[in-house]
């Protein structure tokens, strides 16, 4: 049933983000009227897949890449619905395709080789509910990253002046939301996760050092525009950094640096 | 103009994108090998550059500690200035990133004292043993278990322990796991490893029974017997024994139940689950705690008052 419901969220989000595409290049400024459902749906699938492997493995299941992957594309379709259904400046309708084919590309690694599928129950380190907080709370904050990445580029891609300033005004916001989830969730709740665990805070693992870079970047995103009053591209090419930095913190470390959270 | 400079946000930023760059390329230079390592595998002239630098351990270099002396330095000066101008402030007071800065401060003291202070010690137990954690408390290990999935997989490792203050028992029966450490007497106690600890069980010439453990050794004309460890061959446990002559090594054998070697015959090997546990002593904790603390209330409150005026603004 696990694998039905992730295949189906899978083509759900691909037929939203077909159908975003579509309706941005030939109907112009109509908004469609299903793509936000269609995420919402694949929302639902994919923490279905999540509770069914929660009971089976007796315990949340975010404990692996796998895992970690399913819920963070839920958790960016369930931001890219509310986006659409809160959000009615023209803008949001350049943002949502980039949101979708985020959760889109995600969900499509769960699916290679690259990413075990196998239902393992987590091993003793990873028994915390710290590591529930730590990861769940991560992704929270990193699904707003993903707005602000989208909302971003289109600042820097648009033309028509108002287009840029809802950009700039929602990416600013995204950051600004995401931005305390993350840090309670991967910097607080994670360091006292590895306390509890091992007896340290902090080990300066790849993995810990590509966070804090991802917070130090995102620091330097609100206070460029919060105390140096800098608005637009500065801003709207940090969020791009910070995100690549939140990218390769979840898979270039796990890929290519040798990291103590290997698990995910 | 060096208060100038110090309080200046420019400095700040300048100061989070050197730290950034510098962590990055750490990631990218395994951290705390042996010289040979580098020596091996980057070219003479990198290898030099890495080694002056202090690369290899950056987090503990000056290339680390100067750049976050100076943002920590540089963020005292900033909270301070903005507290102040904070409180002459009639209306539109925002305590939330005043509260984030001293969390960061408070954060940062804390992992001063636990980078200089800190203290950890490692020890191996078996049931019925005791260990002293601190002058006053001691524990003593009652059971050890090592509980697994029908995969086999590690489910828990349980070091059950009864702690003792002044002789006095204080807590029975406490079970130390991953994630479950014993706080006691101002230290923590971790599950940190285990290992099978083999004895092995021999009858002498005279006919008396005498037990050895791994690393024992015994006598037998101009040699020593060591016991390096016990091994399974051929689905029996064995005793793996060297030979030494001097410090030289001479030979190394196995001996099975019942084989004999000078004048020793061996009756059984033994195998017993013993527990590792880690102590730690860290006098930052209570400040790292408070910082969390403030941390988190601080990021609450920015995103409460972010929200409140986003809603009220037109």
């Amino acid at each position: 049933m696990m694998q039905v419901f992730a295949t189906t969220a899978l083509v759900l989000i691909a037929a939203s983000a077909a159908v975003q595409t579509v309706f941005l290049l030939i109907r112009g400024e109509t908004r469609d009227p299903v793509s936000h459902w269609a995420l919402l749906a694949a929302c639902v699938l994919l923490f279905a897949v999540t509770v069914e492997r929660s009971i089976l493995i007796r315990f949340p299941a975010v404990t692996n890449m796998y895992e970690s992957l399913v819920f963070f594309s839920a958790v960016i379709c369930l931001a890219g619905f509310a986006l659409r259904l809160f959000l009615k400046s023209a803008a949001s309708r350049f943002i949502l395709p980039g949101v979708t084919f985020v959760a889109l590309a995600l969900l499509s690694i769960s699916s290679s080789p690259l990413v075990p599928r196998e239902i393992q129950p987590p091993i003793p380190a990873l028994q915390s509910l710290w590591l529930v907080l730590h990861v769940t709370l991560a992704f929270i904050g990193e699904a707003f990253f993903v707005v602000s990445v989208a909302a971003a580029v289109v600042f820097l891609a648009a033309r028509r002046e108002e287009t840029r300033a809802a950009a700039d005004r929602i990416a600013y916001s995204s950051v600004a939301a995401g931005y305390p989830i993350f840090t309670v969730g991967a910097l607080i709740f994670g360091a006292v996760w590895a306390e509890v665990a091992w007896g340290t805070w902090w080990s300066w693992d790849p993995k810990e050092t590509w966070s804090l870079v991802t917070w130090l970047v995102y620091t330097a995103c609100l206070h460029t525009r919060l105390v140096k009053r800098l608005r637009g591209t500065i801003s709207a090419v940090l969020a791009i950094v910070g995100f690549a930095s939140t990218i390769f913190t979840f898979f270039g470390v796990n890929f290519l640096l040798s990291s103590l959270h290997g698990y995910g | 103009m060096l208060y100038r400079l110090l309080k200046s946000v420019r400095l700040g930023i300048a100061l989070i994108l050197v730290i950034t760059a510098l962590s990055l390329l750490s990631t990218l230079v395994p951290q705390g090998r042996e010289r040979t390592y580098y020596q091996e595998r980057y070219p003479p002239a990198l290898y030099t550059v890495i080694m002056t630098i202090g690369f290899t351990t950056y987090f503990s270099s000056l290339l680390f500690v100067i750049p976050v002396l100076l943002f920590t330095l540089n963020l005292g000066i900033c909270t301070v200035d903005r507290m102040v101008r904070q409180a002459r402030k009639k209306a539109d007071r925002r305590y939330g990133p005043d509260i984030v800065h001293v969390a960061l401060l408070v954060l940062a003291a804390g992992g001063l004292v636990t980078a200089l202070a800190r203290r950890e010690s490692d020890f191996v137990m078996a049931p019925g043993e005791e260990v002293a954690v601190t002058p006053r408390s001691t524990i003593r290990l009652r059971s050890f278990e090592y509980l697994t999935y029908s995969s086999g997989m590690p489910r828990a490792w349980i070091s059950t322990v009864d702690v003792m203050r002044d002789g006095a028992l204080e807590t029975s029966a406490f079970p130390i796991r991953v994630n479950h450490p014993l706080r006691v007497d101002g230290v923590s106690v971790y599950q940190f490893t285990w290992e099978n600890r083999s004895t092995f069980r021999f009858r002498d010439r005279t006919g008396a029974e005498t037990t050895v453990p791994v690393g024992g050794i015994f006598e037998d004309r101009d040699s020593l017997w060591y016991f390096a460890d016990a091994v399974v061959d051929g689905g029996v446990w064995k005793a793996l024994l060297q030979q030494y002559r001097g410090r030289k090594l001479i030979s190394t054998r196995t001996l099975a139940v019942a084989e004999s070697l000078g004048g020793y015959t061996l009756l059984g090997v033994t195998q017993k689950l013993v527990t590792g546990l880690r102590v730690v002593r860290d006098p930052g904790f209570a400040l790292v705690i408070v910082g969390v603390v403030l941390l988190g209330a601080g990021l609450a409150l920015t995103f409460i008052q972010n929200r409140r005026e986003s809603t009220v603004s037109p």
